[in-house]
């Protein structure tokens, strides 16, 4: 027989008041708060981590100070890309109000754009003439304009200037230069990159695509698997086979690449400018004024090539705001802006007339000049909503030629058909689709 | 064994027992109503976000049908079943060897304990990130199809046995000691001890472990997205991974939502076997 | 036994190890053991990202879905496991078909759902969709943990007087304790290390737990590790602390609980 005692009923009442008032204070205190009368306010949603954050807060108090009427605030998201879009879609699709301007990856402006989830800036006339040419192509959709272009990256070949005289101009040039390079030991690797399967591999490709003068989709036609491609994807898998590229760089993204040729262990890498100014800094670079940057090499019948990649600002169509929008977005593509971008983080501008300035060559850790050329020789991925499944089947096909499972003529040819497969059977493919 | 209530009585009870099971329903109808109905709602629709112009077009079964054809499904799928078996009865018998480590008293127990307990205690994405580190600079892991699997079982059982360890060892400690002494006495050698003593005892601890860990198993997500990202290429992709590039890539929804009604089925054929093979009355009172 | 705490700790101590190396020597191979270690890291952890405040976030989030599961499940285990009434199957099914979805497909209209009840951003926002995520790894348990306390205690205390909810709330309760500390942890740990809902559910860093502030330290192509290292350190010694303080506890609870049958 157990004995058991009874505690007070007044014990129990107290708990159950302390429950409910915790539960309705957490309710109180938590739920989101909403944005009363007063200047407007508009939410910026973008990079904010590090240096670009205290560009971007900076630029944006300056543009508070001239504007008082509107206030910008900044809402962080993160800057892998896969989980910025995820976010994004979930909001768009669920037609949230703010974000009021979207920071947009490259690839994002037509599936953003054909889901009408961002205005087309066309009624505000923007200076359209102002722009490389290539980053208004790539952020047009059925011919009109729906996100500016707002800092471009270009992929760029980086050369050991202590092993080389100039840069290879060509591919064969290329593969002779690393070859005598790595005959004796150090470096290790001839050239490195991005070869893991993402989007990465298909801006590498792109870019021996074009040098050998191939296109992935022309007028809604898949070419990808044409001559040029099946000589492009053949070069690059031979580097891979003969060791000029190493193999583990099939699961190599931007960094890894970069530390390789920071630390001296590569004669040749292909990456964006943002390692520039990093491998600069003598305290941590081994290579720091020892590599120079130039455009992609190419072959006859080709040109050098650049994939386009970079940000543009973007207006969310259900925002209430979409004028106070307008001025940020066009306050932040300034000439001045840009330029004092390209100061402190390094970030190529997308307007012409900055190349002119002087101030950018002080700007810039590699000559203006350069970077211009490469900017005009960028391409951009095909314009198409279906972009990323586009990229995805293409990636796959890619990244087993490369590891040897295929032949690249099978692999590309595998790839069409499926990517056109997809086209014609979302009715996109043979109308006028943007893209080379 | 009471007597047979009375009428009234057992009405009070049940009024009871609804009333306190009410809480936890009305929080799971609350939240998981909405979405689960939304999502095979979804599935029954052709909705693709990216070209809105083709409308919302109900279409039956017809994202079902395309799924099933999916070459690229059926290898997510085999991956996910692979991995589940894989990493679950790995889990099992190192969590059954841990398990019976711990049982014995000794010194410091406390200590092994709580550090076998602290991989699991870690978030998914950061020991992910963990084991993509010490893997990255490896050759010839992470490049191959078929050794990438390496890190990933690895890197999940490392965090996952602990838990299977954890409810082993209750199940162990639950073994009335008296039944060792008489296997001892009749002569059985500690692996007959193990075979005809602990196991059969230890089955209803199996079958929760096995329940719990298929089902989390079967929805790996953050671990291969950080580990492998599904490569190299499709290799080592899950089906959740593949529902997630649908639904949030790709923009597919309702081919993505199909996908995950047709995950929903497996995962609950599979828990049902379960409970059919190992369990008995989990809902009987017991008197 | 020895190589099996080895293989568990040894990823940890690489952890450790990381997080106090300098930033450079990170790469590629990094040493062993940093010489000397530095606690850059942990500096920056608290100085520029202010990470005390994802802390205080996901301290918040995972205290109340824990406190809340424990309650709200212990009432539901306990009416399975005690009293008669119909649609037990019902429940027993319906409790386990939610957590058969898969994250990533719920995600979508939670969010919407979410959005139309204004917990967006938000504590409450999280605590819900966790509570229905945890409840039944905890209802189970704690069946099993109630099934097999001898229904005497009940029938004692109910014939001394005592209605059935006093009986379970002042017997009932105390003696399973460890039952309900052991669902404690594990609901904890859940909420702790839960991701998807974090970074879909939160706007800002005064709502964003830890895993999300951990995912948000990647650049776009770079990952910080020393301080993702040192980050996951810290995040991890609160549950740990937790884990050892009631690790006895926690292997009592589980013991003669869901694991008899």
């Amino acid at each position: 027989m157990v004995r058991l005692g009874f505690q007070e009923d007044g014990v129990n009442r107290k708990l159950g008041w302390c429950a409910t008032s915790w539960l309705a204070l957490l309710c109180t205190t938590g739920c989101g708060s909403e944005a009363v009368g007063g200047p407007t306010t508009v939410t910026v949603s973008g990079s904010v981590l590090g240096k670009e954050g205290e560009i971007l807060r900076r630029q944006l108090e300056r543009f508070d100070r001239e504007h008082p009427e509107i206030r910008v605030e900044m809402r962080p998201t993160p800057d892998a890309a896969d989980l910025r879009h995820q976010l994004y879609v979930q909001w768009l699709n669920a037609r949230a109000s703010d974000p009021d301007i979207l920071q947009v990856d490259a690839i994002w402006t037509p599936e953003f754009a054909a889901a009408g989830w961002i205005l087309p800036l066309d009624r505000y006339a923007p200076d359209t003439a102002a722009f490389f040419p290539v980053t208004i192509q790539a952020n047009r959709w059925q011919g009109e304009l729906f996100a500016l272009p707002w800092f471009v990256d270009v992929g760029m070949l980086y050369w050991r200037t202590d092993l080389f005289d100039r840069a290879p101009r060509t591919w064969e040039e290329l593969d002779r230069d690393a070859r005598r390079a790595i005959a004796g030991g150090t470096p290790r690797y001839g050239l490195v990159l991005q070869g893991a399967r993402y989007e990465g591999l298909i801006t590498v490709f792109l870019e021996y695509l074009g040098g050998f003068g191939g296109h992935i989709l022309e007028g809604g036609r898949v070419t990808v698997h044409h001559a040029p491609g099946v000589r492009a994807l053949t070069t690059m898998r031979n580097q891979f086979r003969d060791g000029i590229v190493p193999a583990r760089a099939l699961t190599w993204h931007e960094e890894e690449p970069r530390f390789a040729f920071q630390n001296g262990e590569a004669a040749f890498m292909r990456n964006w400018p943002y390692a520039v100014s990093q491998m600069q800094d003598g305290a941590r670079s081994r290579v720091a004024g020892k590599f120079a940057v130039a455009p992609m090499p190419a072959a006859p019948g080709g040109r050098p090539t650049a994939a386009f990649g970079g940000a543009q600002l973007a207006i969310n169509g259900f925002s209430p705001e979409a004028d106070a929008a307008w001025l940020v977005i066009d306050y932040l593509t300034r000439p001045e802006q840009m330029l004092e971008r390209a100061k402190l983080v390094g970030q190529f501008p997308t307007r012409t007339a900055v190349f002119d300035d002087p101030a950018l060559a002080e700007a810039l850790a590699i000559p203006p000049a350069q970077a211009r050329a490469i900017v005009e020789a960028a391409v951009p991925r095909p314009v198409t909503p279906v972009y990323t499944q586009l990229s995805e089947i293409l990636q796959i096909q890619l990244h087993r030629a490369l590891s040897r499972q295929a032949e690249p003529e099978a692999a590309l040819a595998a790839a069409a058909r499926e990517m056109q497969a997809l086209l014609d059977r979302v009715g996109l493919g043979r109308r006028q689709v943007a893209g080379r | 064994m009471p007597a047979a209530k009375p009428r009234g009585a057992e009405q009070r009870e049940a009024r009871l027992a609804y009333g306190m099971i009410a809480p936890a329903v009305a929080t799971i109808l609350l939240i998981a109503l909405f979405p689960l109905s939304w999502t095979v709602w979804e599935s029954l629709h052709l909705h693709d976000l990216r070209m809105p112009w083709l409308g919302q077009p109900f279409i039956g079964l017809e994202n079902y049908l395309e799924v099933l054809g999916d070459g690229r499904f059926w290898g997510a799928m085999a991956h996910t079943l692979w991995f589940a078996a894989a990493s679950v009865s790995l889990e099992l018998v190192l969590g059954c060897v841990l398990a019976l480590a711990m049982n014995r008293t000794f010194r410091g127990r406390a200590l092994v304990r709580a550090s076998i307990l602290i991989p699991w205690a870690i978030p998914t994405v950061v020991g992910a990130l963990v084991w993509r580190f010490m893997f990255e600079g490896l050759e010839g892991w992470l490049t191959d199809d078929l050794r990438a699997w390496v890190p990933v079982i690895l890197a999940d059982t490392w965090k996952e046995t602990p838990f299977v360890a954890l409810l082993l060892l209750a199940g162990l400690q639950g073994i009335d000691p008296s039944l060792y002494e008489a296997a001892r006495i009749d002569g059985a050698s500690p692996w007959r001890q193990f075979r005809y003593v602990t196991l059969p005892l230890l089955v209803p601890a199996i079958l929760v472990a096995l329940i719990f860990r298929t089902m989390n198993a079967f929805r790996v997500f953050d671990l291969i997205y950080v580990l492998t990202s599904g490569g190299p290429g499709t290799a080592t992709e899950p089906i959740s991974l593949y529902t997630f590039n649908s639904l949030m890539h790709n923009l597919r929804f309702g081919y993505g939502s199909a996908l995950s009604v047709l995950v929903f089925l497996v995962t609950f054929a599979l828990a049902l076997g379960y409970i059919r093979l190992l369990g008995r009355g989990l809902t009987e009172t017991r008197q | 036994m020895a190589a099996l705490v080895v293989a568990a700790a040894f990823p940890f101590y690489r952890a450790i190890a990381g997080s106090l190396t300098p930033e450079e020597q990170l790469f590629g191979g990094a040493p062993l053991w940093p010489s000397p270690p530095v606690l850059d890291h942990y500096r920056a952890l608290f100085t520029e990202r202010a990470f005390w405040l994802p802390i205080r976030n996901s301290l918040i989030v995972a205290g109340t879905t824990t406190v809340l599961c424990v309650t709200i499940g212990s009432l539901c285990a306990y009416a399975l496991a005690r009293l008669q009434f119909r649609g037990k199957t019902l429940l027993l099914g319906m409790i386990l078909a939610v957590s058969m979805f898969p994250q990533i497909a719920i995600v979508s209209p939670l969010f919407l759902l979410l959005r139309s009840l204004r917990l967006i951003d938000s504590y409450p926002g999280l605590v819900l969709p966790y509570l229905t995520f945890a409840m039944p790894l905890a209802v189970w348990l704690l069946v099993g943990y109630f099934r097999q306390l001898p229904a005497e205690l009940e029938e004692a205390a109910m014939v001394d007087g005592a209605s059935r909810l006093r009986a379970f709330r002042e017997v009932i309760v105390p003696l399973a304790l460890p039952g309900l500390a052991a669902t404690g942890i594990l609901t904890f740990v859940y909420s702790w290390n839960e991701f998807l809902f974090a970074l879909s559910f939160t706007l800002g860093p005064e709502r964003q737990t830890v895993p999300v502030a951990i995912a948000l330290f990647r650049g776009q192509y770079q990952v910080p590790w020393g301080q993702v290292l040192a980050a996951a350190i810290v995040a991890t010694a609160p549950v740990a602390v937790l884990v050892l303080a009631f690790q006895r506890r926690i292997v009592q609870g589980l013991t003669a609980g869901a694991v008899k049958g």
